[in-house]
C-alpha cells in the first residue's frame, strides 16, 4: 500500500526540484531530509514521505494528482502527529531514566564517603570540642582522683557529681584500699593531668587517653596508699607514680561525665 | 484535523507525568549530586582521614621499636630503621652495633601492645604529628621469665613521602623528682 505513493511522491518531489531550484521548502521540513538516506520500505519510512509529498504538492499547485492527495493524508496525519508528541515524551523518559540514575549512584557515593569511620570521629576536626573535653577531663581526673583525708569534702562532691553509670562502682573500687585506711595514715592523694588525647569523638560521647602523675603522701602509719595504681614503698614522703588509663565521657546537661574508667586491666 | 487535536489531547496528560517526573529526578539528582560533592570535598574528612593514617602508622611504629627478638636482632633492627626517620632514625642507626651486641648478649625477648592510642596535635600541610601511645612491654628472658610493663608513649611523627614514620620517642616523664 504505501510503495506506489512513496514513488509517486518522490517523482513529484523530483519535478518540484526541477520547477523550482531554490530549496527554501526543504529547509522547513527536517525529518523529510532525514529519511533521504533510509528511503528503503518499511514502517519507519512510512509516514515520512508524507510530508515531503505535501511539501512538493503544496509547491506543485498544477499538480494532477489530486484525488491522491485528498484521500491519502487523513491516516498519516494522525500518525505523524502521534510521534511528533511521541518524541517529547521518549525523550522526557529517557531524561528521567538518566537523572534518576544519576541520583541513586550519587547518593551511593555519598552514603560510602560519609560512612567512612574517619569521618564519624570528629576527635581534632572539631577542634573547640576536643579542647573542651580535654579540658573537663583534666578537671574531673584531678577531683575524682584526688584525695586528703583532713577534707573529704571535695573528693566525696566529685564523686557525686561527675562519675555516671559503671564508672561509680569503678572509682569505689579503685578508692576502696586508700579509704579504708586514708583517716588513720592521714594519706593525701594529688592527681595532675600531665597528658590527654581525645582519641575519639562520636556526638555525645567520647574516648580520652589519660597519663597522669600522682603524689601520694602518708603522714602516719604504714600500709597502703595509691589509687591502686600504685604501692608507695616509703612512708612519710611523697611517692610520685606515673598513671595511664582511658576514660569514656558522655555529655549530659553541657558537661562531660565520666562513664568508663579503663585501667588496661591493671 | 480533528483527528490530530485529539491525538495530541490524547498525549498531554501522558506528557504532563514525563514532564513532572523528570523534574522530580532533575531535583533528585541535583539534590544527590550536591551533596555527593559536599562529602567528597569536606576538609575536615580529609583531615580526619589524614589524623586516622598518622595514628595507625604511629602506633605500628611505636609497636616496631619496642619489639625485638635476640635471635632476629638485624630483622627486627631493619624494622626499626624503617619505621622511623630523622633524628630518631640516625640515632638508631649509630647505636645499632653496640645495640646488637647487648641484646645478643641479654638474649631477650621483648614484645609489645598497644592498648591505646590518640592523636594530640595534628599539622596536615607540614606533616607533622604528635600522640599517645600506651604500650604494655612484654620482656622474656633467656629462663623463660617474662615480666610485663606499662610505657606511656610520647612519640612524633614527620610526614616523609607521603608516609607516616616516628621522628621521636620517649616515655612521658614522671613529675617531681621521683622517676617511675
Amino acid at each position: 500500500m504505501p510503495t506506489p505513493r512513496h514513488h509517486l511522491n518522490r517523482q513529484r518531489r523530483r519535478q518540484a526540484l526541477a520547477d523550482q531550484p531554490a530549496p527554501a521548502p526543504r529547509t522547513h521540513s527536517p525529518v523529510g531530509l532525514l529519511s533521504e538516506p533510509d528511503s528503503a520500505p518499511g514502517r519507519r519510512t512510512a509516514a515520512k514521505p508524507v510530508r515531503e509529498a505535501r511539501g512538493a504538492a503544496k509547491e506543485d499547485t498544477a499538480g494532477g494528482a489530486r484525488a491522491e492527495e485528498t484521500v491519502a493524508p487523513a491516516r498519516p496525519e494522525t500518525d505523524r502527529a502521534g510521534r511528533r508528541h511521541l518524541a517529547p515524551l521518549v525523550i522526557l523518559c529517557l531524561l528521567t531514566l538518566l537523572l534518576g540514575g544519576f541520583a541513586g549512584w550519587a547518593h551511593s557515593r555519598a552514603g560510602e564517603l560519609r560512612d567512612d569511620p574517619a569521618r564519624g570521629n570528629t576527635a581534632l576536626t572539631d577542634l573547640a570540642r576536643t579542647s573542651e573535653i580535654k579540658g573537663q577531663t583534666a578537671a574531673a581526673v584531678a577531683a575524682l582522683f584526688s584525695y586528703d583525708h583532713a577534707d573529704t569534702g571535695p573528693f566525696e562532691r566529685a564523686g557525686k557529681t561527675l562519675l555516671t553509670g559503671r564508672a561509680v562502682e569503678q572509682h569505689r573500687t579503685l578508692f576502696s584500699g586508700v579509704l579504708s585506711q586514708a583517716a588513720r595514715q592521714k594519706t593525701v592523694i594529688t592527681t595532675t593531668v600531665t597528658d590527654s588525647a581525645v582519641e575519639r569523638i562520636d556526638g555525645d560521647r567520647a574516648r580520652v587517653l589519660v597519663y597522669a602523675d600522682q603524689s601520694s603522701v602518708s603522714t602516719a602509719g604504714n600500709g597502703k596508699a595509691g589509687g591502686g595504681k600504685q604501692k608507695p614503698k616509703t612512708q612519710d614522703q611523697g611517692v610520685y607514680a606515673g598513671a595511664m588509663f582511658a576514660l569514656d565521657v558522655v555529655r549530659r546537661d553541657g558537661r562531660w561525665l565520666v562513664e568508663n574508667i579503663d585501667t588496661f586491666g591493671r | 484535523m480533528t483527528r490530530q487535536v485529539r491525538a495530541s489531547a490524547g498525549n498531554r496528560p501522558a506528557l504532563a507525568v514525563a514532564l513532572v517526573l523528570t523534574l522530580v529526578a532533575g531535583g533528585f539528582a541535583a539534590w544527590e549530586g550536591r551533596s555527593w560533592y559536599a562529602a567528597a570535598h569536606d576538609d575536615s574528612a580529609a583531615y580526619a582521614a589524614q589524623r586516622d593514617r598518622a595514628l595507625a602508622a604511629g602506633e605500628q611504629a611505636v609497636q616496631n621499636l619496642n619489639t625485638l627478638d635476640h635471635r632476629r636482632v638485624d630483622q627486627g633492627l631493619d624494622l626499626w630503621e624503617t619505621s622511623t626517620t630523622g633524628e630518631l632514625h640516625e640515632q638508631l642507626v649509630d647505636g645499632r652495633t653496640e645495640f646488637t651486641s647487648q641484646v645478643k648478649t641479654a638474649k631477650t625477648v621483648t614484645t609489645a601492645r598497644v592498648l591505646s592510642g590518640a592523636v594530640t596535635e595534628l599539622d596536615d600541610r607540614a606533616g607533622r604529628a604528635r600522640l599517645l601511645v600506651a604500650l604494655r612491654i612484654t620482656v622474656t628472658t633467656p629462663d623463660s621469665k617474662s615480666t610485663e610493663k606499662d610505657s606511656r608513649m610520647l612519640g612524633e611523627l614527620t610526614r616523609t613521602d607521603g608516609q607516616w614514620k616516628l621522628s621521636a620517642l620517649g616515655q612521658a616523664p614522671v613529675g617531681g623528682t621521683a622517676t617511675g
